[in-house]
């Protein structure tokens, strides 16, 4: 085990998603002709590039859209997928990360909220694993929520990801002159990380306090459809 | 999900709903043997599963799979593995046969299965190519191809195989391939030159698992008469030397000329014997050459005739000697050459030294002793290699020759029976002659007696 004080810089890592398959999460919300499509699921970028025209094509043939969405669901997942592309070239920092991973979802019937701490340097991660034992330790019967919180950690570690290039470069820039153990505190003024020193040393204990327990816990709701109803009418003011 | 839960148990049940399906046969109630069913009750209306599909099993993978997805069985990802491909497919298939017959959607089941969605299109359009899902029993449903390459990888017995007759179409670009092609048996893929080189094909294949296959004006399969004659002459004329034939004949490869010789009909035997000979000579002159290790260059250099003569053993050959042969035949017979003589010098140098040592103090033979028989030893292990070698050849040789007797005997007896069929039909006509001889006589008779009448007639009054 080598001593946490010291190796709190790691070299810089090219941009990747810091999980084991090095997917996308790709969200759609499309509206054309008076209809609404949303979506989220996740793409493997080093798919050739025909798939998404494919998979556009099957998606408005399954859901009986309208031939329009076609072009616009695949100029979407394109245009998010270089977006990717562009950051893929570029460095980021990654340092000693754990950060809390939250959950506050609906989907369908199910509303799932929790809160867990995720390791940002652990590549061989799997959020799939992760969302597929969630589902079935919590006895959640509706298929659609184990892609619903893949996507949702996906989500997350994906924008932290970006952020952690973008700090780079900001560091990199302002401090041209200083090198070196900067870059470890540039990593963990990113305000959202956890210092593993601080968690594991001597004076606190890995036990977590118990203001915190409710917070980490996971809850399972199923909702009647008036709840459902009711709160599907909240979000829609909301977005408008 | 409980109430579904004895249908999704599933050894597919293959109870044909009509019995006009073409693709349920019999044979098709002993796959619900194979699989593994915990305890199913037929629903009433029961799921088809075509017959070239019987290979499916609920905790198996088939072969047919491994070929058609090799991503997920080629461990370069750690979390795309055989068991997340078995949760996919497995899932997929529960939810078709829960919602069954309905036919289930892409994006359905997209939207309850966690993993990126190009791996589900690929495993969902596999199982529906294979009739898993989807299959409807009154149409002979030809599947829905999303995605050409599903059709090229999918390959033995599906429905609608695309097959590809005199135009090779790389699986990579799409494009029709016109000079060289690369083709993996494996996973029955074929590539354009550009993209082997450029790695363009599926993540799980290796480089080395294609074949290089030429293709000039693709009218490799049929020779036509003209060739063929100009083969048997170039033969006649050059025997041995393919490349003279090659020459000949035009448009064909060496290899066209060697293998199709080796198929041509009972007719041309008597010119192969003056070919067999030669091979035998160069055969002596490998013998001949008794060299340390894989020695001489008449080796080397009739190797690649040798091995394209024998082309039927070349599997069966030493393998060293036939990576021997092609390295030589690659490199061009007079660089193999070079490099052989020099193998062969260096190791009689070894030798001669070892001799020099022996040979300089009699007395000291015994202290030597150890020397000399290191170099003999090996040595009488190289001869022994030789040795080996040629008994192999012998014997290869020895099947060919068995099986051109064979040929000839059966092409004796195919004669016998068409004599006897000769004999036969010549008796007939010949009792038939004897009918017609017999037939002539009775009217020439009766012609008689009836002329003989008339005359008395006539006589009397």
């Amino acid at each position: 085990m080598k001593a946490l004080g010291s190796s709190g810089w790691k070299g810089p890592v090219k941009f990747r998603m810091p999980t084991a398959e090095n997917l996308v999460p790709i969200r759609l919300d499309i509206q054309s002709e008076g209809q609404r499509y949303k979506d989220a699921f996740t793409w493997n970028p080093s798919d050739p590039d025909n798939e998404v025209v494919v998979f556009a094509k099957r998606t408005v043939k399954d859901l009986k859209l309208p031939s329009a969405f076609i072009t616009q669901i695949a100029q979407s997942i394109q245009s998010q997928l270089s977006d990717f592309r562009a950051y893929e070239g570029q460095d980021m920092y990654t340092g000693e990360k754990i950060i809390p991973i939250k959950l506050d979802l609906r989907v369908n019937h199910t509303l799932i909220k929790d809160q867990f701490l995720w390791d940002l340097n652990n590549f061989e991660s799997d959020p799939e694993e992760f969302a597929r034992t969630l589902c079935k330790d919590l006895g959640v019967e509706d298929p659609e929520v184990g892609p619903a919180v893949a996507f949702a950690i996906r989500e997350q570690l994906y924008e932290i990801a970006t952020q952690s290039v973008a700090s780079a470069k900001e560091s990199r820039l302002s401090k041209k002159s200083r090198r070196g153990s900067d870059h470890g505190s540039a990593s963990k003024a990113s305000g959202l990380s956890m210092d593993l020193v601080k968690l594991f040393s001597f004076k606190s204990s890995v036990v977590r306090k118990r203001k915190d327990l409710d917070v980490y816990e996971p809850v399972v709701d199923l909702l009647t459809s008036e709840e459902v109803d009711a709160l599907e009418a909240r979000e829609e003011r909301h977005a408008r | 999900m409980a109430a579904k839960a004895s249908d999704s148990g599933g050894s597919g049940e293959i109870l044909p709903i009509t019995p006009s399906l073409s693709e349920t046969t019999s044979g098709v109630t002993a796959a619900s043997q194979s699989t593994q069913p915990p305890s199913s009750t037929s629903d009433v209306d029961a799921v088809c599963v075509p017959s070239y599909s019987r290979w499916f099993s609920w905790t198996g993978i088939d072969d047919c799979e491994v070929r058609s997805l090799p991503e997920f069985f080629n461990s370069k990802s750690s979390s795309k593995n055989p068991k997340f491909y078995m949760y996919l497919r497995n899932s997929i298939i529960k939810q078709y046969r829960d919602d069954h017959p309905r036919k289930i959607s892409f994006t359905d089941v997209r939207r309850t299965l966690v993993s990126d969605v190009v791996s589900i299109r690929r495993v969902f359009d596999f199982l529906e190519y294979w009739g898993l899902i989807n299959h409807s029993s009154s149409s002979s449903a030809k599947p829905l191809k999303w995605d050409e390459k599903s059709a090229g990888d999918a390959s033995s017995e599906p429905p609608t195989t695309v097959k590809e007759t005199a135009k090779r179409i790389c699986n990579g670009c799409k494009s029709i391939c016109s000079v060289a092609c690369f083709v993996c048996d494996k996973y029955e893929l074929t590539l354009c030159a550009r993209c082997y080189v450029r790695g363009n094909y599926r993540v799980g294949i290796n480089s080395t698992e294609f074949k290089r296959v030429e293709l000039s004006e693709e009218s490799k399969k049929v020779w036509s008469e003209k060739e063929t004659l100009q083969l048997m002459e170039a033969v006649m004329h050059y025997g041995d030397d393919w490349k003279k034939v090659a020459t000949h004949v035009t448009g064909r490869t060496e290899k066209d000329c060697v293998s199709q010789f080796v198929k041509l009909p009972f007719g041309e035997q008597f010119v192969k014997e003056s070919d067999s000979e030669d091979s035998l000579e160069a055969f002596d002159q490998i013998k001949g050459s008794a060299d340390l290790e894989s020695g001489g260059s008449d080796k080397e250099g009739s190797s690649p005739n040798k091995r394209m003569r024998l082309t039927p053993l070349a599997d069966a050959s030493n393998p060293i000697m036939a990576q021997a042969a092609f390295l030589s035949a690659l490199a061009g017979t007079k660089v193999a050459e070079a490099a052989a003589r020099a193998a062969v010098t260096a190791l009689s140098d070894v030798d001669y030294e070892a001799e020099k040592n022996a040979s300089g103090d009699p007395n000291r033979q015994e202290a030597n002793g150890g020397e000399i028989t290191n170099s003999k030893r090996a040595w009488a292990d190289a001869k022994s290699l030789i040795q080996k070698e040629e008994q192999e050849v012998e014997g290869a040789i020895k099947e060919i020759v068995e099986v051109e007797m064979k040929k000839i005997r059966d092409r004796i007896v195919h004669f016998e029976k068409l004599d006897l069929e000769m004999e036969r039909s010549r008796k007939q006509l010949e009792d038939m002659k004897n009918l017609l001889f017999t037939d002539q006589l009775n009217i020439f008779f009766h012609t008689r007696k009836a002329r003989k009448s008339e005359d008395r007639v006539d006589v009397q009054t």
